[in-house]
């Protein structure tokens, strides 16, 4: 039999490692699997091994990750890296977690489930956007913080606060950006002031987040109003399209950055039954979370990004709120110092929640693009079409699930992360219904894919 | 295989020999397979299994399963999650295998 772990932690970026931190203070036996070959997660991704090169293009941001790492790798819990975790069912003593380790599938018990495993990209389905040469400005983060590399010249498009910064950092690495075109909505910014008066509390976090949007306006080539955005070249990447004012451009550059924020990961969240909620503010299905990670299935809690995009340090806070209440409620903690440091914890979160509110409003996508059209590829693993999806919704399909069946998008190895948002998007226009009324792609494990031959060597059953 | 469009920032990495479709390659041993091959100037790792299209590594974090190759001779796997390991044997996949 194997042992009960008191506290799974999916996910080792900052709320993972938070909770991972405060739980296992409180003497409660945790684990961590994480996907990453080191903790850290997106934000602090390879921070531990990260070369003064590199922690110079970063930024202090990034290298203000280092006492919460340290704090981590020094805490009393079992820390499984390279863990994909494919599949968790309940259990009469809680939750069996599965995950492939090295190629072997392996099973955890615990009583309790901590998902931190935060979120992904929106996918930005314009033309071209399958050519090799595009990817996404995340990934060109993730290839200077793991790898060192930077891109000879680039162009960077979309909108949101992770473009700006990758920006920033590819300037002090003395990347060539040829363009960075801007698609945010001019209406955004009314939406967002009220956001921006309030995040006068903390005037800290607020200049330092106008000193980056203004900084690259002023150093890069900056182009706003940006719509009608495509890529153009036959095999691969030759540059970009786009219109300003009525008047077509075109920017030569093989290597093409997109971004449209972060939407926070909902697979594992819906697959255990949390509930989901669609927010029209942020554009997404998220799993309906409460102050202390709490969500609708007993014994699961979400913190950081998983359950809404409020960054690294909010997602720090959460980690630690959540770990801190799972040794409340087990009574391994009760003292009065630790109540009031979960109460101050909790009102750090909601003093810091302005930044959330700003971002959501002044980068929520432009509505041109949640209408991809034509032969844009929508699902890229099936290599599925909107004009293919249109055509189908437009003809009565009952939603995105259906629609799977009928097309084949949605079933390929991504699992739908990269189509189904987009899809939903396509019903709801083609049959003129809220997004809240089209119900997200089903979950089903396995999460990611695994072989019959891991399958069968992994089972004890 | 062209002129790569990433360069490396790190002064005097550390190398690691690695074989990409047969062809031996020193490259910096902090590379992940997928940035490997984007430093060694791969512009594509794999044809599409249903159009043929070439495909490259497009988020980086396991999401998308645009960088599948093969390590090693094994199984099809993220480029993006495995990092470069010493005599390591990374193979672009064709359409035709992918069937």
């Amino acid at each position: 039999m194997n042992k009960i772990y008191d506290y799974l932690i999916i996910g080792a970026g900052p709320a993972g490692m938070a909770g991972a931190i405060e739980a296992s203070k409180a003497a409660l036996s945790v684990l961590v699997l994480d996907q990453a070959s080191s903790a850290g997660g997106q934000i602090y991704r390879n921070l531990g091994q990260t070369k003064p090169q590199q922690a110079f293009v970063l930024g202090n941001d990034y290298l203000a990750g280092r006492p919460l790492l340290a704090e981590f790798m020094a805490a009393n819990c079992d820390y499984k890296p390279q863990a994909q975790v494919w599949h968790i069912e309940t259990h009469e003593q809680g939750f069996i977690v599965s995950a492939l380790i090295n190629g072997e599938s392996t099973t955890y018990v615990a009583s309790h489930l901590l998902l931190a495993h935060g979120a992904m990209e929106r996918p930005m389905a314009i033309p071209g956007w399958h050519k090799p040469g595009v990817m996404t400005a995340g990934a060109g983060q993730i290839l200077l913080k793991s790898s060192g590399l930077l891109p000879k010249e680039v162009i960077l498009a979309g909108s949101g606060p992770l473009l700006l910064l990758l920006a920033q950092q590819y300037r002090a690495g003395g990347v060539t950006i040829k363009a960075l075109l801007d698609t945010t909505p001019k209406a955004n910014y009314w939406r967002a002031l009220p956001w921006l008066v309030a995040g006068l509390t903390t005037p800290k976090q607020l200049i330092k987040g106008l000193w980056l949007t203004l900084a690259q306006r002023i150093k890069v080539p900056y182009i706003t109003g940006v719509s009608d955005l495509q890529i153009t070249g036959e095999h691969s990447a030759c540059g970009v399209r786009y219109t300003v004012a009525g008047t077509v451009h075109n920017i030569a550059c093989e290597v093409i950055m997109l971004h449209q924020g972060l939407i926070s990961e909902t697979q594992m969240g819906q697959l255990l039954g949390c509930s989901q909620r669609w927010s029209d503010v942020k554009q997404c299905w998220h799993t309906q979370v409460g102050a202390a990670g709490q969500t609708s299935v007993a014994k699961i809690q979400v913190a950081g990004d998983a359950g809404a995009v409020g960054g690294g340090y909010v997602a720090q806070l959460q980690g630690r709120i959540a770990g801190l209440t799972r040794a409340h409620n087990a009574g391994k903690i009760q003292t009065r110092q630790s109540k009031v440091r979960l109460i101050w914890l909790k009102l750090r979160v909601k003093q810091l929640n302005w930044a959330q509110g700003l971002a959501e409003r002044l980068y929520q996508p432009a509505k041109w693009l949640s209408k991809p059209s034509g032969c844009t590829i929508v699902c890229r693993c099936e290599q599925v079409s909107a004009a293919t999806i249109t055509s189908i919704a437009s003809a009565g399909c009952a939603g995105v699930n259906q629609l799977k069946g009928f097309t084949r998008a949605g079933m390929g190895p991504c699992q739908g992360r990269q189509c189904g948002l987009n899809m939903g998007y396509l019903v709801a226009n083609a049959q003129n219904r809220p997004m809240s009324k089209v119900q997200p792609l089903s979950v089903r494990p396995p999460l990611s894919p695994i072989s019959l031959g891991q399958l069968a060597k992994g089972t004890d059953w | 295989m062209t002129d790569s469009l990433f360069s490396c920032l790190i002064e005097n990495p550390l190398q690691c020999t690695v074989v990409v479709n047969n062809v031996e390659h020193q490259v910096p041993a902090q590379l992940s397979v997928a940035g490997a091959l984007l430093y060694l100037g791969h512009r594509q790792v794999r044809q599409h299994s249903v159009s043929g299209e070439a495909r490259a590594p497009f988020c980086h974090m396991g999401v998308c399963f645009e960088c599948l190759v093969t390590i090693n001779k094994g199984q099809q796997q993220r480029a993006c999650l495995q990092q470069v390991m010493p005599n390591m044997r990374i193979d672009t996949v064709t359409k035709e295998l992918t069937q």
